[in-house]
C-alpha cells in the first residue's frame, strides 16, 4: 500500500511547446495530456515525540475535525493539494516504543517536518536528541527540515527562538532548515510553515 | 442480443418505476393505505406496529419512523419529550390517535417502552458527550483515584513506584504520565478502561497479556482509548440504535454504553490475535477492518453486541 514517488524522475513539468508542435497533436490530445498530468507529488514525513500535536497538524492540513483525536497507534496518512503540489503527509506515532519503526518511512522523503510541544520543557532534551539522531540518518541526508514550535496557544510555551537555540539549529550546514512557531489547535502559523515546505521543494529541484 | 437488450431496458424501466412508486408511496399512497387499513381494522399504524412486531429494533425502529414522518405535531413532538414527561406524552399520542385502552390494552405499555428507547438514545448520547468533554486533570483527586484503580485492577501483583513513572507503559500508555493520552476522549476514555477492568477483570487481564506480547502486541491503554472513540462515533451517528433497542427494554443508561465498550475491547483483541498483523504500525488498517465488521453487524435488525465470555479461559 506504500506508494513511493520515483525519486530521480523529472519533477518539473517540461513546457509542452518543446515536445512537439501543437498543430500536429490536435487540441483534444493536448487537453487530455494536460488533464492527465498529475500534480507533482511530495512525500512529507511528520515526526516528533508523542503528544507533540502531529495528528492535529495533519487534520488541520486536511481541514478535518480536530476535536476527537486519540493517540496514534501506527501511522496516519493524508494527501493534501497545495500550490500545485500533492502533499502526501505521513504522520507516524511518536511513542518511544514505536520510534524504532520511524526508519521504515525515511525512504524518498522530500521534506521532514519535526513537531515540538513548546510547552513541554521537561522533554526538550529528549526531543532534541531524537531530532539530532534523525539528522544523522543517511536516508534523510540533505532532506530539508521544518521544525514546528507547536502549542504557542499555551501561555507556558517557549518561543521559537529559544527552542532553535536549545536544539542548536544554527549549526545545521548540510540542509535547508526552518523553525516556525505555530498552534495546530488554532491553525496559526501552519500556512507559513507549509509555504516554506513548498518553497524548499521547488528550490531543491532547480 | 435482442433478448438481452430487452431485459436491460426492462430493468431500467423497473428502476424508474421504482423511484416513481417510492415518491408516490411516501408522499401520497402511504396515507391512503394507512387510512384504508384504519377503516377496515379500526387500528392506527402505531397500534399495528406495537402489536405486529417483536419488541426491540423491529418494533422501535418502525415506531420511530412512523412518529418522525407523521403529519401530527403531537406525534412528532413525542420524539423530543424529556424522561419526566414521557407518560404524559404517551397519553397525548393515544388521545390524538383515538386509541382506546379497553380495545387495545397492551398498546400503552408497549408504546411507552418504544418511546423510552427512542428518547433515551438521544439522552445517552448527551451524557456520553458530557463525559467526553471533561478533560482529565491531575489536580482532581477523583480522576487520579480512577487512574490508580486502573493500575491496581490490571496489575494487582505490581506496585506503582510513583505517579510519574515508565511503568505506565506496562499497561499501554505512551509515556510516563498517562494524562496526555486521553486527549479527544477526555474522562470518557478512562471511565471505559476502568469499567472493563472492574467488571471483566479476568478478561481485561487476558487482553492485556495479549497486548503485551513481544511480537503481536499493541498498546493496551491507547488502543482502548481509540476504541472509546469508535464507540462514541457509532453512538453519535445513530448506528447503535438497533443494538440498544434490542438489548435495553427501556431507558438506556451510561453503563449500557460502557458495556458496549467492553464488547469492542474484547472483540478487537480476539480479532487482532486472529489476524496476526505484521506489526503495530498496521494498526489503523486493522482497526478499519474491525470497524467495518462492527458496522456490518449493526445492519442486522437482530443485532446485539454483548460480550459473551467463552468458558474455559
Amino acid at each position: 500500500m506504500e506508494k513511493c514517488s520515483d525519486p530521480p524522475a523529472p519533477r518539473v513539468k517540461k513546457p509542452h511547446t518543446d515536445v512537439s508542435p501543437v498543430a500536429s497533436q490536435g487540441l483534444l490530445s493536448i487537453l487530455r495530456k494536460l488533464k492527465s498530468t498529475p500534480d507533482q507529488e511530495v512525500r512529507i514525513l511528520l515526526l516528533g515525540l508523542d503528544n507533540g500535536g502531529k495528528t492535529t497538524l495533519l487534520k488541520q492540513l486536511a481541514s478535518e475535525d480536530i476535536s476527537h483525536i486519540t493517540p496514534t497507534q501506527g501511522f496516519n496518512i493524508k494527501s493534501v493539494q497545495s500550490q500545485g503540489f500533492k502533499l502526501n503527509v505521513w504522520d507516524i506515532g511518536g511513542q518511544r516504543k514505536i520510534r524504532p519503526y520511524w526508519r521504515n518511512y525515511f525512504e524518498n522523503t522530500d521534506v521532514l517536518i519535526y513537531v515540538i510541544d513548546s510547552a513541554d520543557r521537561k522533554r526538550f532534551e529528549e526531543t532534541g536528541q531524537e531530532l539530532a539522531e534523525l539528522l544523522d540518518e543517511e536516508k534523510l541526508s540533505g532532506v530539508p527540515v521544518l521544525v514546528f514550535a507547536n502549542k504557542q496557544d499555551l501561555l507556558t510555551a517557549a518561543p521559537a527562538s529559544e527552542i532553535a537555540e536549545g536544539l542548536n539549529l544554527h549549526t545545521i550546514r548540510d540542509r535547508m532548515w526552518q523553525i516556525q512557531s505555530c498552534s495546530a489547535l488554532t491553525g496559526e502559523g501552519i500556512q507559513e510553515g507549509m509555504n516554506w515546505v513548498c518553497k524548499s521543494v521547488n528550490s531543491k529541484k532547480k | 442480443s435482442w433478448e438481452s437488450s430487452q431485459t436491460e431496458s426492462t430493468t431500467t424501466n423497473t428502476k424508474m418505476l421504482g423511484y416513481i412508486w417510492h415518491y408516490f408511496y411516501s408522499s401520497f399512497l402511504r396515507y391512503i393505505q394507512k387510512w384504508l387499513i384504519r377503516q377496515v381494522t379500526g387500528t392506527c399504524e402505531l397500534q399495528r406496529i406495537c402489536s405486529g412486531y417483536q419488541p426491540g429494533a423491529a418494533r422501535t425502529t418502525r415506531a420511530e419512523y412512523s412518529l418522525r414522518s407523521s403529519k401530527s405535531k403531537v406525534l412528532r413532538g413525542a420524539l423530543e419529550t424529556s424522561k419526566d414527561n414521557l407518560g404524559q406524552s404517551v397519553d397525548q399520542v393515544m388521545k390524538e390517535k383515538s386509541i382506546k385502552p379497553e380495545k387495545d390494552p397492551q398498546f400503552k405499555e408497549r408504546f411507552h417502552i418504544c418511546l423510552l428507547q427512542i428518547t433515551g438514545y438521544g439522552s445517552l448520547y448527551a451524557s456520553v458527550e458530557d463525559l467526553r468533554t471533561v478533560t482529565f486533570s491531575s489536580d482532581n483527586p477523583k480522576h487520579e483515584a480512577m487512574l490508580f484503580k486502573l493500575w491496581d485492577l490490571l496489575m494487582p501483583a505490581v506496585k506503582l513506584e510513583s505517579r510519574i513513572t515508565k511503568q505506565w507503559g506496562d499497561i499501554g500508555f505512551q509515556g510516563d504520565d498517562p494524562k496526555t493520552d486521553f486527549r479527544g476522549m477526555g474522562l470518557l476514555g478512562l471511565i471505559n478502561l476502568v469499567f472493563f477492568s472492574e467488571n471483566y477483570t479476568m478478561e481485561a487481564q487476558q487482553v492485556l497479556s495479549h497486548a503485551n506480547h513481544p511480537k503481536l502486541g499493541y498498546s493496551y491503554a491507547i488502543v482502548g482509548i481509540n476504541l472509546t472513540e469508535m464507540a462514541y462515533s457509532l453512538l453519535k451517528s445513530g448506528a447503535l440504535k438497533p443494538h440498544f433497542y434490542n438489548t435495553v427494554q427501556g431507558w438506556p443508561e451510561l453503563q449500557h454504553f460502557h458495556q458496549l465498550y467492553c464488547y469492542l475491547a474484547y472483540e478487537f483483541d480476539k480479532f487482532w490475535v486472529a489476524e496476526e498483523p505484521e506489526s503495530i504500525m498496521h494498526f489503523n488498517q486493522y482497526r478499519e477492518k474491525f470497524h467495518n465488521i462492527v458496522k456490518a453487524h449493526l445492519q442486522d435488525p437482530d443485532v446485539s453486541l454483548t460480550l459473551t465470555v467463552s468458558s474455559g479461559n
